[in-house]
């Protein structure tokens, strides 16, 4: 064999083992990229899973059982079993308000169930919290409503049915007819009900209420929750496990 | 040379604002899915999941960029995300929605007559844009785990000093010995 080609074959090789080496060394990356991406997707999926599992909202105790509910002189309403003073969970809440509904489906439940269960004694203020139209509007036309209620028992179902039937913020909703029927499907029995909501009587209370206790609460946004007079942050008031456990804490 | 550093930087400040905005987000689920739906651009089902699913997304992109893993698979996917946050935040803009974290009134951040942030918000999801375009173009930077890895497309000129292919030199030097 020549030099020449000698050095032709080894050439050969040269390249041979070359490509081999790149081919390994593709494969290798490969895998690499195929480990890190897998344990980022799994990452992900399973934190996502856990943020979902996590956020089950608790059954709520059925109507029949839930703690005794009084409508107070100021439109606020308390619920609790007799005898039950403390702790406190003031819950500040607006009809119209997005988060506010967000609330009631993950930790509304819980709050009543700790009501019922006497860990707790519940006030609800519906408040106006808005100032623009037309969230304004549709947040007083329910609140006024909900104010129209004397009997207790019947407003948490009235107050389930608005926020179940919340409208979107960027139209007129909650009209009055719809509000008259939904506080009979709740029970609302009472002779003035009708008149009471279409004449919208309570609409001026409801914004002077509204303003008194945004200003005496420091009401920055709702919903709020307040637990023996202290704000409750929103990664437990919205996640129902770690809102019982705060509120069983403070009880103790 | 400056631009790995500078792919540096920007790696740590998009990463930055994911993790944060994830972290604040992952806290309170039910929130977080809320604030999906109020864009009212998603049906329901997959707003929810969006929900739940994003902060974590969010978050692990994030963690991704600052260790300079898989850093460009990373950047392009932090940069369809602000494509998607600039999508929403215009077409909420547009049609008029008022979207914030809770509802906020008269005492709140949102006075009366006071707008969203929406214009601030779409320049800082633009300018992360090019962060992310930038980092997926100038492929890892320095302290990226891609390096030591071996995941980067093309290592940087000057820390090859003129040896482009260190397991062809070294065949070739096996090579001669054998004769």
């Amino acid at each position: 064999m020549g030099k020449g080609a000698r050095e032709a074959t080894a050439r050969e090789r040269i390249a041979q083992l070359r490509h081999a080496d790149r081919k390994k060394d593709r494969n290798r990356r490969l895998a690499t990229m195929v480990t890190i991406g897998t344990i980022a997707v799994l990452a992900i999926g399973g934190g996502a899973w856990y943020a979902a599992a996590r956020d089950t909202a608790e059954k709520q105790t059925a109507a029949a059982q839930l703690a005794p509910t009084t409508v107070n002189a100021d439109g606020s309403v308390t619920m609790a079993q007799a005898g039950v003073t403390k702790p406190v969970l003031d819950v500040y809440e607006d009809f119209q308000c997005p988060a506010c509904k967000a609330l009631e489906e993950s930790s509304g439940p819980t709050i009543k169930n700790l009501a019922a269960e006497g860990k707790a004694k519940v006030v609800f203020h519906p408040i106006t919290i808005f100032s623009m139209e037309p969230t304004k509007s549709n947040s007083v036309r329910a609140g006024a409503a909900a104010r129209c209620i004397t009997d207790g028992a019947q407003w948490p179902p009235f107050h389930d049915k608005l926020f179940a039937e919340q409208p979107s913020e960027t139209v007129e909703g909650f009209p009055l007819t719809d509000l008259v029927a939904w506080g009979k499907e709740a029970g609302v029995t009472a002779p003035d009900w009708e008149k009471c909501v279409t004449s919208q009587k309570f609409a001026q209370t409801q914004l002077t209420q509204s303003d008194k206790i945004i200003r005496t609460e420091k009401i920055d946004g709702t919903p709020a929750l307040k637990l023996n007079g202290k704000d409750v942050d929103s990664d437990v008031a919205f996640v129902p496990a770690k809102l019982r456990q705060a509120v069983l804490a403070a009880g103790k | 040379m400056a631009v790995p550093w500078v792919t540096t930087v920007a790696r740590l400040v998009l990463a930055g604002v994911l993790i944060v905005a994830g972290w604040l987000k992952v806290g309170a689920p039910a929130l977080s899915v809320q604030a999906v739906r109020a864009y009212e651009l998603l049906p329901d089902r997959i707003a929810t999941a969006v929900g739940y699913g994003l902060p974590v997304l969010e978050i692990v992109v994030g963690v991704l960029l600052v260790l300079g893993l898989l850093t460009r698979l990373s950047a392009v996917g932090a940069g369809l995300l602000m494509v998607a946050f600039v999508i929403g935040i215009a077409s909420a803009w547009a049609r008029g929605l008022r979207i914030d974290c809770g509802c906020f009134g008269g005492g709140g951040p949102l006075a009366e007559g006071q707008e969203p942030s929406y214009f601030w918000e779409l320049l800082r999801d633009f300018g992360l844009v090019v962060l992310a375009g930038w980092i997926a173009w100038f492929t890892p930077g320095r302290f990226a785990l891609d390096t030591p890895l071996g995941l980067t497309p093309r290592p940087y000129a000057d820390e090859e000093a003129g040896d482009h292919e260190p397991g062809a030199s070294d065949h070739q030097e096996e090579v001669k010995e054998n004769h």
